[in-house]
Parts: C-alpha cells; structure tokens; sequence
C-alpha cells in the first residue's frame, strides 16, 4: 500500500498516532500499547524505569513534557493560573512504525469553518510587563526573559490536514504532530534540545529572528545578524547558558561549541543558531539530564532559575504544552527532544498558539511584540 | 579542593569545568554550603548570579569569616560580593552589557598580569563597583578598555581575587590563563 494512503487510513480509522520529522522525510508511530499520563508522582519512576530492548524499531516511549511539570522536576512552584486542565504530559508506546520518506499531501475534504484568533495580552498590556521587566534587568535580577502571549481560536480542525499543509509550506527539523482522542498538537518547532546517543550529547540552541523580506537573503541575514548587537548579545547568553546547562551532566573539558552563530532559513523568518557539544559524565541518568536541560533555556530567559520565578509569577495563564519538550526516548537510553514552540494545541475543539520574545536591556516593546505575531504567523495562516 | 558556592546562576557550572582543569571541584548552592567542604577547601570561589550582594548575607558571611585564611576568588556577582563586604558601594550602570564582549585593559598595580595588556572578555552585569573605592591591600588592576569601569581587583597579600567579567565564557580568549594564575599566584 502507499504510504500516504496508509497514512489516510491510519487517520480515519480514528486511532492515536503521532508523526515526527525524520532526516529523510517522517516516522509515523501507531499502535499504542501504552499510554502514560505524567503527574509530579509518576514522572521520576517513568524516566527511572528500565525497559528490555528488543531490538525493535519501536523500543521506545514517544510524548511530550508540558512545561509546568519539567518546573516541578526542577522543584519550582507555579502559582495558581487559568488552567485548561490538559495533562502534564503523556507519553506512547507504539508498536508499530511507519517511515514516510516523501512530502506529506493528504488534504482534507471538510469546509473549514473561520473564526477569528483572540489574544491574551493586548499591545499596552505587553509594554506594561515589558517594562516591568526591564527594570528587573536593570537591577540584575534577569538578564533576559520571555515574555508569552497566547493566540485563541475557537475550532474544529483536521490536524493531519494543518500538519500536511504546514510542513509544505514551513518545513521544520524538529516538526511534530500526535493525534489523540481528545486532543491534538501541530507544530513546526526549529529547535533541537536534545540529541543523546550513546554517551554524546547536544544541543542547537535558537537565538535571533529576522523577518524574511524580498531583499533578505541567507548571507544578508547573517550580516543583519552580526551586525546587530541585540541580537548577538541575547544570542551569546543562550550559548553560554547552554554550555553551562551540558557542563552539569557532561565530562570536564568535553563541552565544545561546534557551530558558532549560523544562520537557518524558514518560510517567514531567518533564525541564528550554534551548535553544542558535550560527552556525559559516567553513570548520567536520563532524568539528570533531562532535569539539566529542561524547560530549554533560549525560551525562558537567563538565569534560568530566577527567570523562571519571574516569569511563573507573572503569567496568569498556564502555558501547556509551550515551552514543554516533545521526543522520544528509546529503551537503549537514546534521546530527541525538542522545544515545543510554533505549535498548535487543539484541546476540546479550542486551539491555542503561545509565543514569545525576549526582552534584553536594549530591546523595544513594539519590536517584540510584533516578532511574536511574526513567530505565530506560519500557523495562524492555517486558519485561513 | 576548590569549593564553588553558587549563586543561582546559569554559568556557575561552567565555571565549575573552568576550574576543575586545575583542582577537584565541588558546587554547592550557596543556601546549602557544608561546612566541612568548607573546611577542606584551599580555595572558596563565589560564582555569579541574580541581584545584588546585599541579597546574599549567607555569602558575605563566608567571606568575611574566611578572608586571609583561604584564597577567595569571586566572578561578576561574586566580585561584587567581595568589595561590598569591604565597603563598597555597588550600583547600578546607565549602560548595562550582558553577553557583551569588549576590551579589557591591564593597569599597573596588577602583579599577576602584565600591564598595558588588552583582551577581549564577556560580560553579564548590570551592576558595577562605584568609584572611588579604597580598602587596604586592595587594587583595581583591569578596567574596561572604553568605560573605564572596574573589572578586576588583587589583593596579593591576603590572596582574593576577582573579576568582574566572565573568564569561563567562551566570549573571553584566555580566559583559563587568567584562571591558571590566580590559582598558582
């Protein structure tokens, strides 16, 4: 059977399954023989629990961490926030595999019914906190943070239809979809957090973005970049966060920093990225690492523990699955997890998108706030 | 052994690897410090961090009980915390540089560093030291190339040392050099 066909069916046979960007193309997952929903009680003997590889494709639990459990982990309360009340985090174990090697074409036959997006903090709303947290970075209490707004939509979507349409359009290394029940994500994240195998592990941190115009190319990104101090200073704060985060769990002297400031290329925007190395210390637990890594740094802020605290106590609605991590992790120890941003959370028929953009202490309110719809457009566009 | 005590930062554990290419290492957040790490170490560093000095009595504390009797190295907070338990004023700058590289210059009243020497350092500070300070034993031996800002001290005699910059930042060149000798001075 072709492989887009058996896809169509999978997704009309209305079972579970999730889709994750492959080097080639995409890994299909199906065929759940487990399902584990993640609360702070369950979540370190889930990461502790050592499974019999069988030297099968499918050795391996696949989910997502929500971003108020990986606080947790790390011992940091949230206040009480609007809640949706979605898991803090499932994770599948699929028995059966399917690689997908070329685009994704289904299309749905359904009318799309519009509704128009509302946002969570409106343009005077945002200075305000931008402000304030301007003022945090003048006293030293951060040194950087991001500020999230929240896109609203009240819909019924066909989440194989939105993920093939954006992965045409905004084709991402990092791009994930899971279809459940009740619930949907679709997401073009850029960004790696995670790369473990065998004893190497590393990171490719996001730092830096630039609108796409008729007269910006690749080589006038980077110049644009280079040039500019913001955005390489808020760039050089991730990189050494980064490394510090891998110096946690890795060997001394290992953690090297591979690429330096490269530019990456997507459908609305340019992104400045490195690339960092590290070799683990022996006997690195999987919930070590995952404990030094997450939530991902680039989309918090710096320092992170600090930042977190400010950022926790400002927000009033709970973020989900932002910022949150999305991968697998294989009964090897192997790990891919990566940062859930750009993505679509449909939960009960509303669809939320979160964004954000860091305020540094040169930064300017109506900048960042224009960047995060910029970061949001590729997905509000879906809707269209 | 060295004992770092860290402040909550996120490039404490990089000074942690910077350091253990000399020594054996041991972190502790500065809310947790053993007292008999405490003891055994040669060397106390205070790592950076969030806020000002004054949020970290526990550190001062340390610092003042020790001074003289260990070699106390502080980075960026750190810095601060020392030359505030020596009386300094620490304030905030009109230009604030975080993951800012730039020139630093060597003065004369460095012993450990050649002067007139310049390199290129990464810094994370919003705060800085207020001038003119003065304490015994005490001399501001780097300053910024362009500012004139403090950003290193020696106190040869009793050994504390510090920097205002981030010399385990991979925006600083040399910057184990720089660590190599204060740790053999």
């Amino acid at each position: 059977m072709n492989k887009q066909t058996q896809l169509a069916e999978i997704h009309h046979s209305g079972k579970p399954y999730i889709i994750y960007k492959s080097n080639k193309g995409f890994d299909l997952y199906t065929n759940f023989s487990k399902k584990i929903i993640l609360n702070n009680k369950n979540v370190t003997n889930f990461l502790n629990k050592k499974y019999k590889n069988k030297q099968k494709n499918t050795d391996l639990f696949i989910g997502f961490f929500g971003y108020e459990l990986l606080n947790n982990l790390i011992n940091i309360k949230i206040p009480h926030q609007k809640n949706i009340n979605f898991p803090k985090g499932i994770f599948y174990k699929p028995e059966k595999k399917i690689k997908i090697s070329h685009k994704l074409t289904y299309k749905s036959e359904d009318i799309f019914k519009k509704s128009k997006f509302k946002i969570n903090i409106n343009k005077n709303a945002y200075a305000r906190i931008f402000n304030k947290f301007k003022k945090k970075i003048k006293g030293g209490e951060t040194y950087q943070i991001k500020i999230c707004t929240k896109y609203k939509i009240k819909s019924k979507i066909n989440p194989l239809d939105f993920f093939s349409r954006l992965s045409q359009t905004n084709l991402a290394p990092e791009a994930f979809m899971i279809r459940d029940k009740n619930y949907s994500i679709i997401s073009c994240s850029p960004e790696n957090l995670i790369s473990k195998k065998g004893t190497y592990i590393s990171t490719k941190p996001i730092a830096g973005t630039v609108k796409k115009t008729k007269n910006l190319n690749k080589i006038k990104a980077l110049k644009y970049f280079k040039k500019n101090i913001k955005e390489t200073k808020e760039h050089n704060m991730i990189v050494d966060m980064e490394r510090n985060d891998l110096s946690r769990i890795c060997k001394v002297g290992s953690v090297k920093l591979i690429k330096q400031k490269i530019v990456e290329e997507y459908k609305d925007l340019f992104h400045y990225v490195s690339l960092i190395k590290g070799k683990l210390k022996k006997n690195t637990k999987n919930i070590d690492i995952i404990k030094a890594m997450m939530p991902g740094g680039s989309v918090i802020g710096c320092p992170k523990i600090n930042t977190l605290n400010l950022l926790n106590n400002q927000e009033k609605e709970n973020r989900n699955i932002y910022t949150g991590s999305f991968g697998y992790i294989k009964f090897n120890g192997d790990m891919r997890f990566n940062i859930i941003i750009r993505s679509i959370l449909n939960f009960k028929n509303i669809s939320e998108i979160s964004v954000a953009s860091g305020v540094v202490v040169d930064s300017n309110a109506r900048n960042e706030f224009n960047e995060n719809y910029i970061k949001a457009k590729a997905l509000i566009d879906l809707y269209k | 052994m060295i004992y770092v005590i860290d402040h909550k930062d996120s490039f404490t554990h990089n000074v942690v690897h910077q350091f253990s290419l000399f020594d054996n290492v041991e972190c502790d957040d500065f809310s947790k410090i053993n007292k008999s790490k405490l003891q055994k170490a040669s060397t106390i560093v205070f790592s950076p961090g969030p806020g000002s000095p004054r949020d970290y009595p526990l550190s001062s504390k340390i610092y003042k009980k020790l001074k003289g009797k260990k070699r106390i190295i502080g980075i960026c907070l750190g810095f601060q915390q020392i030359l505030f338990c020596e009386g300094a004023n620490i304030t905030e700058q009109n230009k604030i540089y975080h993951g800012f590289q730039s020139k630093v210059i060597v003065n004369k009243l460095s012993k450990l560093f050649k002067p007139g020497n310049e390199f290129k350092v990464g810094r994370y500070h919003s705060l800085k030291l207020k001038e003119p300070f003065k304490a015994k034993n005490f001399d501001i031996t780097m300053r910024c190339a362009i500012s004139g800002a403090a950003m290193s001290f020696e106190n040869n005699i009793d050994k504390i040392y510090g920097f205002q910059f981030h010399p385990e930042s991979f925006l600083t060149i040399n910057g184990k050099l720089l660590i190599k000798k204060i740790l053999s001075a």
